[in-house]
């Protein structure tokens, strides 16, 4: 884990404890008297080492993803044609790699897919490219949803409240996963005509959609509770009777304060819908061969693992190298933003 | 005519239980190996033949080396659905219903697989007479029940009758048809239990003799008989729904205990008499079913190979597709499996409302990339490639070649593409649909299915449908897919339970098994003329040549693939023998090797 760094959260210790963070305005000056909270929040975040990793890891990720149809070009291979079912010699009768290890050669640097015989490292980048565009976007928006829904039923209490909690409450308890098994095939019905293909699109869009239906409620609930605690403190009634406006006291006030759990829910998040959407594909609902996926390239490499262990390794390496990546970059960067936070 | 689907369907996802719907042996893994992978696929067809009445005389032919004694143990995931064999139709219960269950008529299987309909409980395979429309069968000597008591011709028509009875609809319903002459059968006839008999099936106490009359002309009746579901039930000990709990043995074994979805134990009948039983050897002292392992745990076990796992067969899950590579791949292991092909074939099915050209069809034959979607289910292990209609364990196949497939399984787009545009219908759309959830290996076929109908010149649009409501949807008349992934298992090795229900144009309707909605006046009235006629070997060259020319002709479903299933036994097993009928074990034929 990151080790917080000690010599820049000095003049914070010092600070009367009392859990939460004065308002921005108030923070005291620190090295030359000019530095804003930001500035100091980045010196002390590049100062952390695991953290400055983890950053350049995943945006290598990113840049993959980003730069999959690039470096497919100049690599000379697409993630579509099955290359093992074309070309003989490179899968066995069971419709295994030939070649040790996967098959990789100077041809296929990570392998071949066993049976229908993709190349893998076009599929492993295209798979990273989808995934994380549906599970970052999902990430996106459930964060700005459930900080809204959140914040606004904490701060406002009373019936608003009490409504968004019973949601929260039911769509907590909602079999999200059953209903969008039963609704899929329902809609697609609806919106695409029987003798035309599902295009990729909508299957993306109703993905990151339902996904955010269903995801928001977690984060703000969480938040919910946070801002109840927050709103009798006394830089919140401070604000008040100075004639603060509402929504000067959710965004100057109570948000500076709420980082923290955000952050740690957004970088928990983000890998878990990547996981999510891949279950989903699974059970038919989801991405579908031949669009390459991450999640259903490490659920297949588990069903042949035993036969083609290089298959697995590729996807599964990836995945738990970025998952790791980014929970320890959001450890760094609330570290960096909330040194009192000390684990 | 029946929905012999059923017995398809379950027969397949009895395999389900090893983690994949229909094809239990289908995303079978392979190996990083060389590309000479097993010795899969040296295939000798089961042939299919009708007995005389000294091949219906017992004993059963003994096993070289068999000794007599011991407890041989079965494995399966669940427990039997039904044990009243009038309720029997899934090809698993049929497992256990041949230790305790016997017909007028039954197969004989000789080591090699080859079989033989001969007499079971009667002495031959029955007389016909008046073209077909009357059947006469005779009882032998020294049948008995369990409790000593004689097997009588009133228990056979007992287990005919009981087929009426408004609790055993699970059953077939061929010889209920025929009798009566209308599907609605059960609105004739109540059942046996209002003290009246039918008028159709008439018996000979005294000769010993049933004697059924049909409404129609019925030359395959001694086959129909030999479904579980016409088997004996004896009038004084029929406790009707309740016989499905604690049914009476005429076999060589009789239930001794049964714990539901956990164990049954089986052991010997003394009052069955082997000179009397021309199919089953019964050497072990005792059988034991074991209830709740699933295919992959059954085969680890029978791997590992230790304690009365040593003396223990899997019931009726086949090896599933995590452990195939390794059983076929290890000598040890090898040694100690059978195979056979499922019996019936799978196809894809194309919609002849929709695709009217048969040049298309043909082309879509043509294209199909048969060996890609076998090397993705796992290469030969996995099953034959299918080229005709009939599978090869039916009686009288012929086997051809039309679309040259044999030669050519990738798939000749370039031939289609020509045919394509010949009718003029270059960018045909081609709706295709498969049932999705159940099993992945179907997503993955997919891809190649559509890269080799582009290159063919189609323009592919896939639909798939959730797996549990596949069955009805691609069943509908007015269905909106073209080419559908399809299967059918007879239910008796012969032609007709092929080709009747699947292209007789009459059958046509919401949920009936012609899906491909052939209605072609000349394959109509074929199908009537072969199946009235009475001569065996005539006949069988009638289906054959019928099946050669609907293929060559019409090209109304793309053959896919004749399966393969493994099955593991263990270390102390002996004369174990892949049953072609019920495709798991021969379990009558079994020995436990001291």
């Amino acid at each position: 884990m990151t080790s917080p760094t000690p010599s820049a959260a000095t003049p914070f210790e010092a600070a009367p404890d009392n859990g939460a963070v004065p308002p921005a305005s108030t923070a005291p000056p620190h090295g030359g008297g000019t530095s804003s909270p930001g500035r100091i929040a980045w010196r002390r975040f590049r100062r952390d080492r695991a953290g400055v990793v983890s950053a350049y890891i995943v945006l290598l990720f990113f840049v993959a993803g980003i730069g999959a149809p690039l470096i497919a070009k100049v690599y000379g291979k697409d993630p579509y044609t099955t290359y093992g079912q074309n070309q003989p010699g490179l899968l066995n009768q069971f419709g295994f790699p030939i070649a040790p290890n996967g098959g990789i050669s100077g041809d296929f640097w990570f392998g071949v897919e066993p049976q229908l015989g993709r190349d893998v490292l076009t599929l492993l980048l295209y798979g990273i490219r989808n995934s994380l565009l549906i599970a970052t976007a999902t990430t996106l928006l459930v964060t700005a949803l459930g900080i809204t829904v959140g914040i606004t039923a904490g701060y406002l209490g009373g019936r608003i409240d009490n409504l968004v909690g019973r949601i929260v409450d039911i769509l907590l308890a909602f079999p999200s996963t059953l209903f969008f098994i039963a609704m899929w095939p329902v809609l697609i019905s609806i919106l695409v005509r029987p003798d035309q293909n599902t295009p990729t699109w909508l299957t993306v869009v109703s993905l990151i959609a339902v996904m955010t239906a269903f995801g928001w409620a977690p984060i703000a609930r969480l938040l919910r509770g946070e801002v109840l605690a927050l709103r009798e403190r006394e830089f919140v009634e401070a604000a008040k009777v100075t004639g603060a406006s509402a929504a000067r006291i959710v965004f100057r006030e109570l948000l500076p304060n709420l980082w923290t759990p955000i952050l740690v829910q957004a970088t928990l998040a983000l890998p878990m819908y990547v996981t999510t959407e891949a279950a989903l594909a699974f059970l038919g609902v989801g991405l579908s061969d031949p669009t390459p996926d991450w999640g259903v390239m490490i659920q297949r490499g588990a069903q042949v693992y035993q036969n083609d262990i290089t298959y697995m390794l590729f996807p599964g390496l990836s995945m738990v190298i970025f998952v790791i990546a980014f929970n320890l970059l959001g450890d760094s960067v609330r570290d960096a933003l909330d040194p009192k936070a000390r684990r | 005519m029946s929905i012999s689907r059923r017995n398809f369907v379950i027969a397949g996802s009895v395999a389900a239980a090893g983690g994949s719907l229909v094809l239990s042996a289908c995303s079978s893994g392979g190996g990083g190996g060389g590309a000479q992978g097993g010795s899969a696929a040296s295939a000798t067809y089961s042939k299919v033949t009708v007995g005389t009445a000294k091949d219906s005389t017992g004993p059963a032919p003994q096993v070289p080396g068999a000794r007599k004694g011991g407890t041989i143990h079965a494995l399966g995931p669940d427990d039997f659905s039904h044990l009243d064999p009038q309720r029997i139709y899934f090809a698993w219960n049929s497992t256990v219903a041949n230790l305790y269950v016997r017909c007028l008529t039954g197969y004989r299987i000789a080591p090699n697989g080859s079989m033989k309909l001969v007499g079971d409980l009667a002495t031959d395979t029955g007389t016909m007479t008046d073209g077909g429309r009357t059947w006469t069968f005779t009882l032998k000597d020294g049948l008995k029940w369990e409790d000593g008591s004689e097997l009588t011709v009133e228990d056979v028509r007992h287990g005919i009758e009981r087929g009426f009875a408004s609790f055993t609809t699970e059953g077939a319903t061929y010889v209920q048809t025929w009798l009566t002459g209308s599907t609605d059968f059960r609105s004739l006839y109540k059942g046996p239990y209002g003290g009246k008999h039918l008028d159709s099936v008439v018996t000979d106490t005294a000769k010993k003799t049933i004697t059924f009359h049909l409404k129609t002309a019925r030359p395959d009746l001694d086959w129909a008989l030999a479904m579980h579901s016409y088997g004996a039930v004896p009038v004084a000990h029929d406790s009707k729904e309740k016989y499905d709990k604690d049914p009476v043995s005429c076999g060589p074994y009789r239930i001794k205990q049964h714990s539901v979805d956990k164990s049954m134990t089986l052991v010997r009948n003394t009052h069955w008499d082997p000179a009397t039983d021309p199919i089953r050897t019964a050497y072990p002292d005792s059988v034991v079913f074991e209830f709740g392992p699933e295919a992959l745990q059954a085969t680890d076990r029978l791997i590992a190979d230790s304690g009365t796992d040593q003396y223990a067969v899997m019931a009726y899950s086949g090896v599933p597709a995590e452990r195939i590579q390794k059983v076929i791949g290890t000598p040890d292991l090898q040694n100690r499996t059978v195979n056979g092909l499922l019996t019936g074939l799978y196809y894809y099915a194309i919609n002849c409302r929709r695709i009217k050209d048969v040049k298309v069809r043909q082309a879509l034959n043509h294209a199909w990339p048969l060996e890609q979607i076998r090397s993705i289910y796992g290469g030969p292990s996995a099953g034959d490639y299918a080229t005709t209609i009939l599978s090869p364990d039916i009686a009288g196949r012929v086997k051809f070649d039309v679309y040259g497939k044999l030669r050519n399984p990738r798939g000749d787009t370039a031939k289609a593409k020509s045919l394509l545009k010949a009718a003029g219908k270059l960018g045909q759309k081609i709706v295709y649909t498969y049932p999705q959830g159940g099993n992945d290996a179907y997503d993955k076929t997919k891809v190649v299915i559509v890269n080799a109908l582009k290159e063919a010149g189609f323009d592919p649009v896939v639909k798939p449908v959730e797996s549990t409501s596949y069955y009805d949807q691609v069943g509908q008349i007015d269905n909106t897919f073209d080419v559908m992934w399809y299967g059918w298992s007879p239910d008796w090795p012969a032609a007709y339970t092929l080709i009747q229900p699947l292209f007789d144009g009459a059958t046509i309707a919401d949920n009936a098994p012609n899906v491909s909605q052939l209605n072609v006046g000349w394959v109509n009235s074929a199908i009537k003329k072969d199946a009235g006629v009475t001569d065996t070997v005539k006949q069988e060259a009638a289906w054959a040549a019928l099946d050669k020319e609907i293929m060559a002709k019409e090209a109304p479903i793309i053959p896919e693939t004749y399966q393969r299933r493994y099955y593991l036994y263990g270390t102390k097993v002996g004369g174990a023998q892949f049953d072609p009928l019920f495709s798991a074990f021969l379990v009558y034929k079994l020995y436990a090797k001291s």
